[in-house]
């Protein structure tokens, strides 16, 4: 086994081990996985979702299994920015790995208030915004679906702190491209591509809904195709930023395929809930690609499709 | 603690699409209580994608560990087909179980149907404890089929009251039915009386009705989809007096009776 293979990555702003991160929602506030997981062995972490106060999430049910997949509308329950401060961070701080804190608001003065709270907190490596959000003072659109909304989102974040910042994009667009130009344009250091399908399933007997809210966001191996086009076809596009991808990631060879499409780091999520351990164990896999493969660096593979 | 491959040591089919499935390689759970829980998957890769929450029945000083499930899906169905030798990964134990017997307490343990488990579980272990009298299992189901484990049931020596709704075996009518009978019965002990259940939601919220109303003790062990059973998908939301929600598998799944809400929609009785 070669030991001289490179994991390290800049990418974002930030300077990780290893290309592989724990996704918001999927890995709550870190400690949860405390005795489940090292987090020494990981790249990095992103947090829950913080709002400026706390939240306490939607009716039940609130998940179901699909095929290759499941469904949530947890409703982005989360303990706010100070039970943050209070009560997460001081565990964050110690844990042994890169900190993102994922946030969102209601409207751009919440996103611009969480953003320079958070910012400013000592162990807070970088920010994550989720802009998958009904924009409220704007009938309820997502921020994250329309150009122009999210280049004025972005901008106001950025005026507000130095910490990287990333934009987690929302799939349900017909131009993710767009989108991602509008970050760029915004001043935002990375993306992180992409949050949840929006989906639905039915229960035949009950002709009712399969989760309370109707609507939910689709996660798993069945977004896995997607999240790859929507990578690679940032990454193919030139947008300039750097992508951490999400989406089904189960093994080290659905990484391999992200780094590929293009993307420096990737995240990983339900397969967290599937096995809490997998994150740490995914380097290995990734060892034995670069080993057989000649390949030293990490980084040599990100972006390196073979288009002809 | 992480998932910990165990096999197949044995795979018991019973009636009415019941099936007790014993693991082996289960020495992490030696130490388990009565009402903790395992998060089982077999080797199904993406069909079923998660993995499914059990109470655990049996946790044997052989590393051994038994659940008692009915099909009801795609991941009850693979289970009850899992062949001998084949390999289930389990993590647990996980959550918290019931109070411990005790010899100032009188217990009720009232199951319904497929929620037997760790009131069995209880109840072996009380037994072994030398508190064989200081409780009593009442048992309900739809059919006489819907009653299993009968004759391990009667070598506890624990006194037992069973119900179906049909009548085809013991006590016609619900469990509730009997509780209030025993309930009454056990008042004149002069002990303090709790009630241990694990059931349908409906049963439970009756359980938890009457409990409320006689001003005893209830210990209630509740069934969520969830999808990781450690604290972080939070699908298991149930909601509480003490907080908006609470979520089964880190805080429960035995809750104290007198902080859950009963949902109106499920009618106290039905």
């Amino acid at each position: 086994m070669n030991d001289n293979i490179n994991f390290k990555v800049e990418s974002g702003g930030l300077s990780f081990q290893n290309p592989i991160l724990t996704a918001s929602g999927t890995f709550g506030y870190g400690k949860e996985f405390e005795g489940l997981l090292d987090l020494r062995c990981i790249g990095g972490l992103v947090t829950k979702g913080i709002s400026p106060k706390p939240r306490y999430g939607n009716p039940t049910p609130r998940i179901c299994e699909t095929a290759s997949g499941m469904i949530n509308s947890i409703g982005l329950e989360n303990v706010g920015v100070e039970g943050f401060r209070t009560e997460k961070l001081p565990y964050l701080k110690i844990c042994g790995t890169r900190v993102l804190v994922n946030f969102f608001g209601a409207t751009i003065d919440e996103y611009v208030g969480c953003a320079e709270s958070l910012g400013a907190m000592d162990g807070v490596d970088g920010l994550e915004m989720n802009v998958s959000c009904p924009n409220i003072k704007a009938g309820g659109i997502e921020f994250g679906t329309e150009p122009s909304v999210l280049v004025d989102l972005v901008r106001a974040c950025r005026a507000v702190t130095r910490k990287p910042l990333w934009i987690k994009l929302t799939p349900n667009t017909s131009n993710i491209v767009a989108l991602a130009r509008a970050c760029a344009d915004g001043g935002a250091d990375g993306l992180s591509v992409i949050n949840t399908v929006t989906a639905m399933a039915i229960d035949i007997h009950t002709r009712r809904p399969k989760i309370a809210t109707t609507f939910g966001g689709l996660s798993g191996p069945a977004i896995k195709p997607i999240a790859l086009r929507m990578v690679h076809q940032i990454h193919r596009a030139g947008v300039g930023l750097p992508i951490s991808g999400i989406g089904g990631i189960q093994n080290a060879t659905d990484v391999i395929e992200f780094l590929l499409a293009g993307a420096s780091t990737v995240q990983i999520g339900t397969q967290s809930f599937i096995d809490p351990a997998v994150s740490g164990d995914l380097v290995e896999g990734l060892r034995e690609y670069c080993a057989t493969h000649g390949v030293s660096d990490i980084r040599e593979l990100v972006g390196a499709l073979r288009l002809s | 603690m992480r998932y910990f491959q165990t096999r197949v040591s044995e795979n018991r089919s019973l009636e009415g699409g019941y099936f007790v499935l014993t693991l082996s390689g289960c020495e992490a759970l030696k130490a388990s209580k009565p009402g903790q829980f395992v998060m089982v998957r077999g080797e199904w890769e993406r069909d079923p994608l998660l993995p499914r929450a059990f109470s655990l029945m049996t946790v044997g000083g052989d590393g051994t560990a038994e659940i008692l499930a009915k099909v009801v899906g795609t991941g009850t169905s693979l289970l009850s087909r899992a062949a001998l030798g084949e390999t289930v990964q389990v993590l647990g134990p996980l959550g918290h179980g019931f109070p411990e017997p005790s010899v100032d307490c009188f217990d009720l343990l009232v199951a319904g149907g497929v929620g037997l488990p760790p009131l069995l579980m209880q109840a072996e272990a009380a037994a072994a404890a030398g508190l064989a009298s200081q409780s009593e299992l009442l048992y309900g189901g739809r059919r006489a089929v819907d009653i299993v484990l009968g004759e391990r049931l009667l070598q506890i020596g624990t006194a037992i009251h069973i119900s179906t709704e049909d009548g085809s075996k013991g006590h016609k009518g619900r469990i509730t039915e009997v509780l209030l009978q025993r309930l009454q019965a056990a008042k004149k002990l002069g002990k303090k009386v709790r009630i241990l259940s694990c059931g349908p939601n409906p049963m439970l919220h009756a359980v938890g009705a009457i409990a409320e109303a006689e001003g005893i003790e209830s210990h209630l062990s509740l069934e969520e989809v969830m999808a990781c059973g450690i604290g972080v998908c939070l699908g298991c939301a149930i909601p509480a007096k003490s907080r908006p929600f609470r979520y089964v598998c880190k805080d429960g799944p035995v809750f104290d009776g007198a902080d859950l809400v009963y949902e109106t929609k499920l009618k106290i009785g039905t």
